[in-house]
This record gives structure tokens, sequence and C-alpha cells, in this order.
């Protein structure tokens, strides 16, 4: 019997919105799908996108960066630069032929437990009709 | 094109500052189309120099490639500036280099050369195989005249130059200390045929593109030591701890690799071709290059290397910068 695909979706949260709005969607009891696996990083604009790029190589099938509004960045203006970042990335990773959906941004703040379960929600789907990702995953062959 | 003999002339003269270590220019190499960077310390190396078509190189290199052994005690560090000579594409590449503080203006002379375009080895090569002595080649208006045993081909221009030429849009160097001979305007414009015309193709369509060429790549690290802009202490990828791309050579790393390698050239890449031109197995480096140039310029109204009073790309921010893409 074939199994039914469950994405593996890597979550790079910041410590002072998202991974606190996840923290609230948790102590509010929201449900939402558990297959975002959460790294906590001190700001989103932490996230190198070697990150990115090497959870892809290691079996994620899509990853999630999380962050503070505009504006509201812990150190001023991380999210910024974090955002100028994701969106070359998406579009250079366009232009290999990888899917840019694979790779998703969001700003969630420390209030918004429902809206960081509605976001988990909506990438879990849309990465599990995009299917396994099959690029360029690494194998090792030992 | 340029005259050789007032080339020489200023690199002596340069030279022969107390404040320069040493110019570095194009000396003729020893077979078929060759032409190779040459070191000028004293004012006699300076009669080694040329400009022909062939220069294709990229000297702006030099300068970051150099060795800063440690001091012994006591011992002062040599503050001599560099001379380079460099093409319109290769000034801005020293201008990226000084907008990032990677080297002081103060640091290089700069002898800059209006070029009217340059010759791509890989096609000379396959025009005329098997060219082992030195060959004579002049820029002839809108041709090449090749001299072969004493036998002259005209060939247009555009046959011959490499992809960057054909859009080149700084032909004079932007920034310089001397200039040899006249500037010139160029009238042709940067239209990314080969990016956009690819782009319309299908994500698999573009993936089989791009396996195909990353399967072949070797992983020399060519195009990095060519890059005058790669000149991190430790590359990524050199990197053991955490190491982030294995030494292995397959898909999936080699993947990773050009990934990141073209991202560390966002906002950065001045187009110069030299990571292209170098490739031992031809990947195409260039569309990568070029589709990121392409959409900093859409997305981010930004060219690089024209301005060294700017910021640089990514360390710089505007509140209402594109996030269609956020949720």
């Amino acid at each position: 019997m074939k199994e039914k695909f469950e994405p593996n979706i890597i979550g790079f949260l910041c410590n002072w919105c998202s991974y606190a709005g996840a923290d609230l969607a948790g102590t509010s009891r929201i449900q939402y799908p558990p297959n975002l696996k959460v790294i906590r990083v001190m700001c989103s604009g932490r996230v190198n996108p070697i990150f990115v790029i090497n959870a892809l190589q290691q079996g994620a099938d899509g990853v999630l960066i999380g962050g503070c509004h505009p504006g509201d960045c812990h150190y001023e203006r991380g999210n910024y630069l974090a955002r100028r970042r994701m969106a070359v990335l998406k579009k250079l990773l366009e232009h290999t032929g990888i899917d840019p959906n694979r790779v998703r941004m969001t700003w969630v703040s420390a209030a918004e437990g429902h809206k960081f379960a509605e976001v988990v929600k909506e990438v879990t789907e849309d990465i599990r009709k995009l299917g396994p990702m099959q690029n360029f995953k690494r194998e090792n062959k030992w | 094109m340029v005259d050789e003999k007032e080339l020489r002339d200023l690199v002596k003269k340069t030279v022969k500052r107390d404040d320069v270590k040493y110019v570095v220019g194009y000396e003729k190499g020893t077979y078929g189309f060759q032409v190779t960077p040459c070191f000028a310390y004293k004012p006699e190396d300076a009669d080694k120099f040329v400009f022909s078509p062939l220069c294709v190189h990229n000297l702006v290199v030099f300068p970051m490639l150099e060795e800063k052994p440690p001091l012994r005690k006591g011992e002062q560090p040599d503050s001599r500036k560099v001379g380079v000579v460099v093409k319109g594409c290769d000034s801005r590449a020293i201008i990226q280099i000084i907008q990032e503080k990677g080297l002081d203006r103060d640091k290089v002379v700069i002898i800059g050369i209006p070029c009217t375009g340059v010759i791509d080895p890989k096609k000379i090569k396959a025009k005329f195989p098997g060219q082992v002595k030195n060959v004579e080649i002049k820029d002839d208006n809108d041709k090449f005249a090749i001299t072969i045993n004493g036998k002259t081909h005209n060939i247009a221009k555009d046959e011959l130059m490499p992809d960057k030429c054909l859009t080149c849009e700084y032909p004079t160097p932007v920034l310089y200390d001397i200039l040899i001979g006249k500037e010139i305007k160029s009238n042709k414009k940067e239209d990314y045929k080969k990016v956009t015309s690819f782009e319309k193709k299908s994500l698999k369509e573009k993936w089989q593109y791009w396996e195909k060429q990353f399967e072949k790549c070797i992983r020399c690290y060519a195009c990095r030591n060519s890059c005058p802009l790669c000149y991190c202490k430790e590359c990524m990828v050199d990197q053991l701890d955490p190491q982030w791309v294995r030494r292995t050579v397959d898909v999936s790393e080699n993947t990773a690799w050009n990934i990141m390698r073209a991202f560390h050239l966002a906002g950065r890449c001045i187009g110069c071709g030299q990571c292209e031109r170098v490739c031992p197995m031809d990947l195409p480096l260039m569309e990568l290059n070029k589709k990121i140039e392409k959409d900093i310029k859409e997305l981010f109204e930004y060219t690089p290397g024209i301005n060294a009073e700017e910021k640089p790309l990514l360390a710089m921010f505007k509140p209402d910068d594109p996030e269609d893409f956020i949720l």
C-alpha cells in the first residue's frame, strides 16, 4: 500500500515574533498541521540562503521563514534585509527550475496565533500539492 | 584601438612612482590566441605590455588575490599602491570592490583603456582549430583583422565577440586615474535576450536543462578563483565546520554550489564573464548571473558597479520593497 505523502517543512522562525506566535498558537490550543519542524533563529535576517538550500538538500520539501512585521523587527532592519534576500533567492530558484513556492516567507507577530496556524495550513497544503522535493536531494551513497 | 606605445609609456611612468608596487597588464602568450597577465615591477617590464582584442581577462582579481603574510617584529606593512590595466567592464568590478570596502580607492592606480570589444577565446578556437603559433590580431572598426601565416582574415565582430561585449553599455572605464586614448560612447543596450527567452520555459524544462549543466560541473572552483568579486577569506565551500556543501561531486552538491555562487554575486556581479570563460566544462554560468542582474534591476532599480558611494544592494533596503510573495 502506498503511503500518503506527508510534506516535511522546515520553519525558520524569528525569536521575537513568529516563534512567540507559534507559542501562542500552542498555548491557545489551535490545531495546525504537524508537518512544520521549527528552528528558532534570532531574527529572520539571520537566515542565510544556504540554510534554505541545505534544508532542501537534506530532505525538506519546503521551507518557511517567519519574521516580524515590517517596522517591528527587534533589530530594526533584519526583516527588511531578509525580504530582499528571499526575493532574489526565489527568482533564482525559479530560474533553475525549482518551484519557488517551496520557499515561503511570512510575517507573524507574537499576538497572531491564529494567523500562524492559517499560514502553516496553507503552506502545508501547497507543498502537499507540489509533491516531494526531488530535484537535488542529497543522496548518501555509502 | 589603443596605442600600445602610449600604454607602455604610461605604465613605465606609473611603475617609476615611489608609491606604486607593481602594475598588472597583459603580455603576449606563448601559444595561439593567448594573452596572459603580466606584472611590471620595474620600468623595463613595461615593454612587454600589449593590448589587443584578445585581452579578455579581468585583471582586477590580482589586487584581491595578493597574499598578505604576517609581519615580522618591527616590520612596516607595505602600503604601496597596485596598478591595474582595466577595460570598461573591469573598472566596474573595481568600483564594486571599493563600494564594499574590500579595497581602498587610494590603494589602486587604475589605468583605463576604452575598449571596443574583445574576442571570445572559445569562439575563435572553434573557428581556427589547432592554432599553435602566436597570432596578430587587430581591431578594424567593425571587423577583427586576424593574420595567420601571412594571410589576413577579416571577420565581423559580432561573430567573435563574447555575449557581454554584444550588449556592453560601458566601453569606457567608469572610474580611472589615467585614461589611454579617447573616451567612447556605446549605443548598445542590455536586453537580456537569453534570460527572457529561457524564463518562458516551464519549471520542468528549466530543471532538465540545469540538471544536465550541473551534472557536468567538476567543482574545480575556477569560476570562484577567476571572479574579481569572490574574495572571501574563507569561501563557504571550503568551510568545514559547519560544512554546508559536501565535497562529493554530484548533482545535489553541484546545484547547491552553483546556486550559492550565483547568489553570493547578487547585486555584485558586474558581468565581466570571467566565470564562464574559465569554466573547463562550459557551464553557462552567465545565464544565472544575468538573471539576477535583470531581476534586481526590475525589483530594486539597482545596477552594480556604477557608483562607489552607494551602499551594497543586500545591505540596504527600502520600506516599500516588493513583498507580493509574503504570506
